[in-house]
């Protein structure tokens, strides 16, 4: 079967490609748009590295196809901040020091941010139940919990 | 980790997806989440030369209570179930909620958890105590299956290679009905529960009799399992703690388990003993909760 043709939404921008039936949502976003802030990890759907936003869910880009994004609207990493402004979550996550080798880190800040966007002030359980998806080989994870914490009372003072 | 070539089709309803089926035979897979069978076919474990999406068929959408009986959509996600809703059994949210990660559940679908059919799946323990019936559409007609009796072996089930799992009919949900699940890992997301157990319980106007009770068994048997003792022990019986450590008991004795790599059948007997009787109290406080309660 040869490529098809889809269209998508991409951080709010609409966006055409090319593709093979057997090409995943993750290939898609790095290999035909550019959009490496997506990270490939397991391919598996373990780790989490290549959690995008699919019409407002996470989901594990490695595990749906390019053709399934068809009419979808997807939100990647590239989305989240204004210009130069880091979103908020993005600047936490660099003041807490919850960054090391940085792989994880896009999948950890959309799943935040799609805990936040449902639950603007989760406890301390919600934030681990919704980072359960996103394995972190460096941080140890306590100072992730803490930039999501602090993101979200900086989020509901603004 | 790359996907094998494939044809990729994505009928627009039942019918097409029938006749595409039965076109192809087993050379298609018909395709819901993902996150089962995108992997197999990572992993090699699957070579199918075409996936049928089933993402556009309405047929598998939706969830309609009627006459007492709730029809739920084979398309309905983990996440769906797990958040509720008037017309999901508690017990089932309870088990949905418990599979996966929050990306898998966003994927992973009631219909193809129950066509994969692993012993220990989070949606088939549930629907099994519920007494769940599945609907599967094929070349003939649509037929009705009872879950018990519906898995075969671990990936195996009655649905044969040119039918599509379309709904599950469960009871709707009502007062003086309670279920409990408990599920054994390692960790506490993204596990393959070491022994899960689920129980339906349903009591008499008294509030006390046990009308009915069902008490499905995971990880313990090459398919996910109904326990007769546990159930006979309980109908009938006023509910609490000495019938229950009886039927947990019953239950005990009922699992087939094995010894590997993930724990021992010994543990794991000793487990379905300690499950059953939690989630037999969390049941009793359901059914005897608020008039609210829901199965």
């Amino acid at each position: 079967m040869s490529k098809q043709a889809i269209t998508l939404t991409v951080n709010g921008v609409q966006r055409q490609a090319l593709v093979e039936p057997n090409q995943t949502l993750t290939s898609l976003l790095r290999d035909e748009l550019g959009l490496t802030g997506t990270k490939h990890g397991c391919g598996v759907g373990d780790c989490g590295c290549c959690t995008v936003i699919l019409d407002g869910e996470t989901v594990n880009s490695c595990l749906v196809l390019a053709m399934q994004a068809q009419g979808r609207e997807i939100t990647t990493i590239e989305g989240l901040a204004k210009g130069t402004e880091l979103h908020p979550l993005q600047q936490a996550f660099v003041e807490a020091g919850a960054i090391q080798c940085g792989f994880c880190t896009p999948g950890m800040i959309l799943s935040a941010k799609a805990l936040l966007d449902h639950t603007p002030q989760p406890t301390r359980a919600e934030i681990t139940k919704g980072l359960s998806g996103n394995l972190c080989r460096c941080t140890g994870y306590e100072k992730i919990v803490e930039a999501v914490q602090d993101a979200a009372g900086k989020m509901s003072e603004a | 980790m790359l996907l094998p070539t494939f044809d990729y089709y994505r009928p627009a309803g039942l019918p097409e997806a029938l006749s595409l089926l039965a076109e192809m035979g087993e050379d298609a897979r018909p395709l819901a989440g993902g996150t089962d069978l995108l992997v197999n076919l990572k992993l090699k474990k699957a070579a199918p030369k075409a996936l049928l999406d089933l993402g556009s068929l309405e047929e598998l959408k939706g969830n309609r209570t009627d006459d007492g009986k709730v029809s739920l959509g084979a398309l309905n996600t983990a996440s769906r179930l797990a958040s509720g809703g008037p017309e999901v059994p508690g017990l089932l949210s309870l088990g949905a909620g418990a599979l996966g990660s929050p990306q898998v559940r966003n994927r992973a679908t009631l219909g193809g958890n129950l066509v994969t059919a692993r012993p220990a799946a989070d949606i088939c323990l549930p629907l099994l105590a519920l007494g769940a019936t599945a609907v599967l559409a094929g070349p003939q007609g649509e037929r009705e299956v009872p879950l018990d009796g519906y898995f075969q072996g671990p990936g195996y089930t009655v649905k044969q290679p040119g039918e599509i799992l379309t709904r599950v009919l469960v009871g709707a949900p009502r007062p003086g009905v309670g279920g409990g699940y408990q599920k054994l890992g390692l960790r506490q997301a993204m596990e393959i529960a070491l022994v899960n157990v689920a129980v339906y319980l349903e009591l008499e106007g008294d509030g006390e009799t046990v009308a009915l009770a069902r008490v499905a068994l995971g990880a313990v048997a090459p398919v996910p399992m109904l326990s007769p003792g546990a159930a006979q022990a309980l109908q009938g019986t006023p509910a609490g703690e000495k019938i229950f450590t009886e039927a947990a008991e019953a239950a005990a004795a009922d699992a087939k388990p094995i010894d590997d790599h993930r724990g021992s059948a010994a543990y794991r007997r000793d487990m379905v003993r300690t499950l059953t009787l939690r989630a037999l109290r969390q049941a009793l406080s359901q059914a005897q909760g608020s008039k609210e309660a829901r199965s």
